[in-house]
């Protein structure tokens, strides 16, 4: 009888050691809030700029569309098998110039040598993505 | 009987034994298989199931059936070992899904003939019925929790074509053996004691309880951790190397604290599984331990009280078969539509932390397109329901030289493997509460004894 119980404790203890080392969040993704976080991209150099910026953008544009930013980008990829496209082109188009102007704002902020990068990334990005949301319109 | 010498009984008594035990086992035994039956046949995960149910469920119904009628128990067993072999031999060369699956439903004819009449064959052959019961019961226990490692090491070392193979001589050599061997004549029939039935339930919620052990946690290791079935093997060795362990703690218990023990250990095992916080091989070896020592603990003691001797060899054994049986066909009824559904978000939340994890990567741009690409390009070409190979992309972008590709690979695997994991956690749950509910119909033993 003793060594059943010993059995049952050891039982117990392992569910409620599962429990106390994360088993209620596991495989959860923690996704972003877009409206409120900032990338966790942490890379470097002009590379490393070139992605914090799209990140925001796509940020703002998730934000912009009552959305995530994963479930943004999966929502043009069918092999995903998640919801598909649920917007009109107008409003992805008027999502992602918000988004971009948004990471425009956000570069800007930071310093100096964050404005100099924002006003450089407005010309180099932002009439390639004009350019591209006309011609796909 | 009385004519045969010692040693060779005991030897007729093994060939017996030994095909009783594969009958049991094949319940189970193509459980680490069926990734290699999917991919053979081209087939959905709902048409690869049924490899495993039509076997259990014909077992069921011809044991149920079997209890009704009056067979002739050396009759029924050399005619079940002669449709056990036939059967073997036509899985080995199967061709189709649909006809492995029909040479599945006869091998479960014969099983089912096999397994309702070994009773009074093992009796005969070990000089009485309690003796004879006492084997039974082992090897049915040994054979349920053996299955699945029999089959994974068979399935690597050769094929899943292997699997069967082996089993077609284990019964011809057992219908040999019965040539030389009498049935314990069986007894008129009366009325089953009381709490025979109580055991009956009990024992099948029990077994409705282990397709969380015997097929949920080989399906998550295998088809979503992607071990392999040797590796998977040795994992879920864990349940039947327990199930070994504790019997001797079972003999010094009463039957009711056994089964109620048993039960709530094997619950509390699937409840481990249910609530893993990691991808590891050894949290789910210590949960299935737990499973294989409730198992131990619980059905020696419910097969024995289902066991009525006094109530006809044969209709007892068909009727503790179908029982078991029965509880397995149950399980898988509802936790198949379950475990799609719950698999289902799972992926879908899959996609959206892998998708999470290759933006927030920290890997060069020119790097990232390419691998974001490749990934989609994989998501297309895998079939319904298959877990797609993700590493290649990373491994073909740098992984082995750049730790940052390594790590954002790692990343989306872990990521991956969790939330599909996570996906198996509502069907852990039903299993866990089948072995919970066994412990209602146990506590009616309680009062019969």
């Amino acid at each position: 009888m003793r060594r059943l119980a010993v059995l049952l404790a050891a039982a117990v203890a392992l569910v409620v050691v599962e429990l106390s080392v994360g088993a209620i969040g596991f495989g959860k993704p923690k996704l972003a809030n877009p409206c409120t976080d900032k990338p966790a991209f942490s890379g470097g150099g002009l590379d490393g700029e070139v992605q914090r910026f799209v990140l925001t953008g796509l940020n703002g544009a998730a934000c912009r569309l009552h959305t995530t930013r994963e479930e943004l980008v999966l929502s043009f990829v069918p092999a995903a098998g998640t919801k598909r496209v649920r917007w009109d082109r107008a409003t992805i188009d008027a999502a992602l110039r918000a988004g971009f102007h948004r990471a425009i704002e956000d570069t800007e902020q930071r310093g100096p040598a964050g404005y100099v990068i924002g006003h450089l990334l407005d010309v180099i990005v932002g009439a390639p993505l004009d350019f591209l949301l006309d011609v796909t319109r | 009987m009385s004519g045969l010498l010692p040693d060779r009984r005991t030897v007729l008594t093994a060939a017996v034994a030994t095909s009783v035990a594969v009958a049991f086992a094949d319940s189970s035994i193509v459980v680490l298989a069926l990734p290699d039956l999917y991919g053979a046949f081209d087939t959905t995960i709902v048409g690869v199931s049924w490899v495993i149910t039509s076997y259990n469920l014909v077992v069921a119904v011809a044991a149920a059936a079997a209890a009704l009628a009056r067979i002739d128990a050396y009759r029924a067993a050399q005619v079940g070992l002669v449709l056990f072999c036939a059967a073997s031999a036509g899985c080995a060369a199967a061709w189709s899904l649909a006809g492995l699956i029909a040479f599945r439903c006869v091998q479960g004819l014969g099983a089912a003939l096999l397994l309702a009449s070994s009773l009074a064959l093992l009796g005969g052959l070990r000089g009485s019925r309690a003796r004879g019961a006492a084997l039974w019961t082992t090897v049915a226990v040994l054979g349920a929790a053996l299955g699945p490692v029999l089959g994974g090491v068979l399935t690597q070392l050769f094929d899943w074509r292997a699997i069967f193979v082996v089993q077609a001589p284990v019964a011809a050599v057992a219908l040999l053996a019965t040539r030389g061997a009498h049935a314990l004549a069986d007894e008129p029939r009366r009325r089953r004691r009381r709490g025979a039935l109580a055991a009956d339930a009990a024992l099948g919620l029990v077994f409705a309880a282990l397709v969380g052990a015997l097929f949920l946690a080989v399906l998550l290791v295998i088809t979503v951790w992607g071990l392999q079935p040797i590796t998977g093997a040795l994992v879920v060795s864990a349940l039947p190397a327990a199930t070994l362990a504790v019997r001797p703690l079972g003999r010094d218990l009463s039957p009711p604290v056994a089964v109620g023990g048993g039960a709530l250990l094997l619950a509390a095992g699937l409840a481990a599984l249910a609530l893993l916080p990691r991808v590891s091989n050894a949290l789910v070896a210590l949960a299935l331990a737990f499973c294989g020592a409730g198992i131990g603990l619980a059905v020696p003691v419910l097969t024995r009280s289902s066991l009525d001797a006094e109530s006809g060899l044969v209709r007892s054994g068909a009727i503790t078969v179908a029982a078991r049986h029965a509880g397995l066909v149950l399980a898988l009824a509802l936790v198949a539509p379950l475990l799609t559904g719950s698999l289902d978000d799972a992926g879908r939340r899959a996609l959206l932390g892998g998708t999470k994890e290759i933006l927030d990567a920290n890997i060069p741009i020119r790097k990232k397109v390419p691998i974001a690409l490749a990934l989609r390009d994989a998501l297309e070409r895998a079939p319904r329901g298959e877990v797609p190979d993700l590493r290649q992309p990373f491994d073909d972008a740098g992984a082995r030289s750049s730790s940052h590709v390594r790590e954002a690979r790692d990343d989306l695997v872990t990521t991956l493997e969790s939330a599909l994991t996570r996906g198996f956690r509502p069907a852990f749950g039903l299993a866990a509460l089948f072995a919970l509910l066994s412990i209602v119909p146990a506590i009616r033993l309680r009062r019969a004894a």
